[in-house]
């Protein structure tokens, strides 16, 4: 295959940053999404203290993922979008890398989750601890080893599963477009290493869920590498 | 031609999408600058050819490539402007700010943004939203960026497209002042642009170039006219009829005025005079 000499962008001192710009763009366009993500997480947070003793210990740490996945859509509906109006298209005529596009729409994910996971962590712990509850250091363990680490793995994986998705195809309403198949996506790694870790003896709990997130960033980062590498760059098209 | 050849050079070049060819074989060699204007029906493969010589399609055989270095190379893609159809405007952005996106990927500066916004007369608008403006404003927005930095060849697909007369005129003036040091090519479906901005013509057909030559040999080679009569049909001759009209081949249309005093002066009083032929028309054809 030919090799293509590309180049990243780096604007003069006085413009603003394109991955700054994309951050922004990502919270205006996902706005819908991380308000249902951040407010279904306060609420289940909300009533799980309310629960009887040990469920929120038990409870609260799993969800987080999931919800924090739903608001980092943005990023992803940003691709979607870049993709049809000919962004990306422009972008690969001035010579800037897939990589980096992809790169760029994977900070935005990554910053729209991290605002889910602070709002969860803040109002949830801190309702927790008003209610009379205590960090045990399994529900320490569970949010360092489980809930912050597999937020971010699959956060990144559905991102970059649905940005791969999304080049792949044409564009979709409803459920069927990568947008709404990413959170389904999502919860497959949440759901399988919470599986093998349950199955798994005590001490290999968090030996499996903080390894199982760390391979499933490596394998999003490896999944950008091969279609950046290989995928053909009419990929980038739009199809309108 | 050969790859090391000065100037935009496709060689050979057929591409197209998946499984889908869309050029096949097209040759041609640009050294001088100006307006090339690259003329087809829909689906004759123009938006195809501009992707191709903008490194964004590879082609699956032959080679495009400024001045011997392959198109898809780095530093001649920082040679190349590329407008396509679409606006290319990321969502959510207001008109400065989308300016300001394709400045940093330029690695331009504010005042360059400042200045392609008034050259634009873009003013009243910068601090609208993209979104909120109507499809000519949109299409002035989307052409700001081809003026942030000067290159050497310059891919516009219907840049004009959507714009009214005043500023599809502004825009034509701007190119034509960079085609004295530029290569333009330029895809319309406006025949009257063509030849007020051309000085070459591109034509494809199915996929293939059909035709490469100045705008101005073209006109003269073939311009004719259908005549009607209303009286003195007698006078015509009648190896030039085709169905209702009497067809005269002529130099172009500054021959039209002589060619109806002739005829009156033989009598005939003339009802309808309609070009026929135009060449530009059948190379949509």
């Amino acid at each position: 295959m030919e090799r293509t000499e590309t180049k990243d962008p780096s604007p003069g001192p006085e413009l603003t940053s394109l991955t700054a710009v994309t951050v922004r763009r990502g919270l205006v366009a996902g706005r819908l999404y991380l308000a249902m993500g951040t407010a279904i997480v306060l609420i289940l947070s909300l009533v799980l203290v309310h629960a009887k003793s040990g469920v929120f210990a038990v409870t609260f740490p799993l969800e987080v993922p999931l919800f924090a996945t739903l608001g980092s859509m943005g990023g992803l509906m940003l691709f979607a979008s870049d993709r049809s109006k000919g962004v990306l298209e422009y972008s690969i005529a001035y010579g800037v890398r897939p990589g980096w596009l992809f790169g760029n729409i994977l900070v935005a994910s990554i910053v729209l989750a991290s605002v889910v996971l602070a709002a969860a962590l803040a109002v949830g712990m801190g309702a927790f601890l008003a209610t009379g509850g205590q960090i045990t250091t399994d529900l320490e363990n569970t949010l360092l080893l489980y809930t912050v680490p597999m937020t971010y793995a699959a956060v990144v994986f559905s991102t970059v599963t649905g940005m791969i998705w999304s080049s792949l195809s044409t564009p979709r309403m409803g459920l069927n477009s990568p947008a709404g198949i990413a959170p389904l996506l999502a919860v497959a790694p949440t759901i399988l290493v919470l599986v093998v870790a349950e199955a798994s003896p005590k001490s290999d709990y968090y030996y499996i869920t903080g390894g199982a997130a760390a391979a499933f960033v490596v394998a999003a980062l490896a999944m950008i590498l091969l279609s950046t590498r290989w995928m053909d760059p009419e990929r980038y098209l739009s199809p309108m | 031609m050969r790859p090391g050849t000065p100037g935009l050079v496709c060689d050979h070049v057929s591409a197209g999408y998946r499984a889908t060819p869309v050029l096949n074989g097209v040759s041609f060699s640009i050294g001088a600058p100006g307006v090339y204007v690259v003329l087809g029906p829909n689906g004759a493969g123009k938006t195809t050819l501009f992707r191709t010589l903008a490194g964004i399609l590879a082609p699956t055989q032959g080679s495009v490539a400024i001045d011997g270095l392959p198109v898809r190379d780095q530093r001649t893609r920082d040679r190349i402007h590329f407008l396509s159809h679409l606006d290319g405007i990321p969502e959510g952005l207001r008109v400065d700010e989308a300016v300001g996106y394709y400045a940093a990927i330029e690695r331009a500066h504010r005042e360059d943004v400042d200045r392609v916004i008034g050259l634009l007369g873009l003013e009243e608008l910068r601090h609208r939203f993209f979104s909120e403006l109507s499809a000519g404003q949109k299409k002035r927005v989307s052409i700001a960026r081809v003026f942030l930095r000067e290159r050497d060849v310059y891919l516009l697909d219907e840049p004009t497209a959507n714009l009214d007369p005043r500023v599809a005129a502004e825009i034509r003036e701007l190119l034509l002042s960079l085609s004295r040091r530029r290569i333009v090519l330029y895809s319309s479906h406006n025949l009257f642009e063509a030849r007020e901005i051309g000085s070459y013509v591109l034509a494809l057909k199915a996929g293939q170039l059909s035709l490469f030559g100045r705008i101005s040999d073209l006109r003269s080679a073939t311009y004719s006219v259908g005549v009607r009569a209303a009286r003195g049909e007698e006078h015509l001759p009648p190896e030039r009829k085709r169905g209702e009209y009497y067809v005269f081949e002529l130099n172009g249309p500054e021959d039209v005025a002589p060619l109806i005093q002739d005829l009156e002066r033989r009598g005939v009083q003339v009802r309808e005079v309609k070009e026929m032929g135009n060449p530009l028309e059948d190379l949509f054809t």
